[in-house]
């Protein structure tokens, strides 16, 4: 290990992506080049995880990724923390989209997406919410919530 | 009740209670609301966060914009996407309506500083002796996602800085797996001198600067 500069480091990155995307191809999968955006930190009762096809149980130290979609059962609840050390859980009979996650302090870009379908969520802003309030979102069927750096929960009822 | 059975099967009584809260204000807001489809509804509520400072969110829709910044300030939204008054609801109720979620937030991520000293990737004697504590939240924690982030001082040049912030987060990162900790759960990165902890002006020697900062989520 080593590498002489973040520069070179970054080609490196890149270079490990294709290689690592070339045997993602063949098995027709893509979550590969996806990054982890977060983890399950907590989960109760059923919980799982909808990545594309794959439905994945939610347990403690599940990876998530964008678009990773969680879903409760009437017994489940679920915490999780984002790479921006915002928390975010669910309770039962919920439905939560990841649409959107971008962090990245050094270039100043910054993206939170956050859909609630159904059921109930809270949330603790992270650095986004510190950083780029602006950029964090989260949508419900009925409004959309924007941030000034808090704590908030929402209900749903369909 | 606009969804029937649905809430019967519910938690009961205090939900109960806040719809029936919710179908006043709203019959007494607009009285000729028609009866309406079970459509979605919504409510917004703000909390205190863990230390007890309250932020503000803003709920916004086709109807209008409402901003919350009051402890348990809440805001229904009913079927017609219509908000409400915005009213300050009780702890209690608040744990009716979202308690399973208010409770399943998980414990916040612990975060340890390291230091370095000057222009190196050598941690400081007091800096060394906070590796147990890090370990240690990593066994309470179980499975974990770590984020290691390598700062420096505002001297010297930017490129440079990012090399050296970043052999400094391999410093800790190399400390922690030679413990055991799975090298694939370690996110290293290295910010340079672009985010100090303390903010200075540029070419300012600042020891506290020099730092790596460990998030065990």
């Amino acid at each position: 290990m080593g590498p002489p500069g973040v520069k070179i480091m970054k080609r490196y990155v890149i270079i490990a992506i294709l290689l690592a995307a070339l045997p993602a191809l063949c098995w027709g999968a893509t979550a590969a080049t996806k990054e982890t955006i977060g983890v399950i930190r907590n989960s109760s009762g059923t919980v799982s995880v909808t990545r594309g096809e794959q439905v994945l149980p939610a347990v403690s130290g599940t990876k998530l990724l964008a678009e990773d979609v969680l879903d409760t059962g009437r017994d489940g609840s679920a915490g999780i923390i984002l790479r921006d050390n915002s928390s975010l859980s669910i309770g039962p009979d919920s439905r939560l989209v990841l649409e959107k996650f971008l962090f990245a302090p050094v270039e100043g870009r910054f993206a939170l997406l956050v859909r609630v379908s159904r059921g109930t969520m809270a949330y603790i802003s992270g650095l986004i919410g510190k950083l780029s309030p602006g950029s964090a979102r989260f949508e419900t069927p009925v409004a959309t919530i924007g941030i000034r750096g808090t704590k908030f929960a929402v209900k749903v009822d369909d | 009740m606009i969804s029937g059975g649905r809430f019967t099967d519910r938690p009961g009584r205090k939900l109960f209670q806040a719809s029936c809260l919710f179908l006043l204000l709203l019959a007494a807001s607009c009285a000729t609301v028609p009866p309406a489809p079970a459509k979605p509804r919504g409510t917004f509520i703000l909390l205190p966060d863990d230390q007890g400072k309250t932020g503000a969110i803003v709920v916004l829709n086709a109807q209008g914009e409402t901003l919350l910044s009051k402890p348990r300030e809440t805001l229904t939204i009913d079927a017609a996407g219509r908000p409400g008054k915005p009213f300050q609801m009780s702890d209690k109720d608040v744990d009716a309506r979202v308690g399973a979620a208010r409770y399943a937030l998980p414990e916040p991520p612990v975060r340890v500083i390291f230091y370095f000293k000057y222009d190196s990737d050598e941690l400081t004697d007091e800096s060394r002796a906070k590796l147990p504590e890090v370990l240690r939240s990593i066994r309470e924690r179980g499975p974990v996602d770590i984020s290691v982030v390598g700062h420096t001082d505002t001297m010297g040049e930017k490129d440079y800085n990012y090399k050296l912030s970043f052999r400094r987060a391999q410093a800790v990162a190399k400390l922690l797996t030679a413990q055991g900790v799975a090298a694939a759960i370690l996110d290293i990165t290295s910010h340079g001198k672009d985010n100090p902890l303390i903010p200075t002006g540029n070419q300012v020697p600042e020891p506290r600067n020099r730092r790596v900062e460990v998030t065990v989520r």
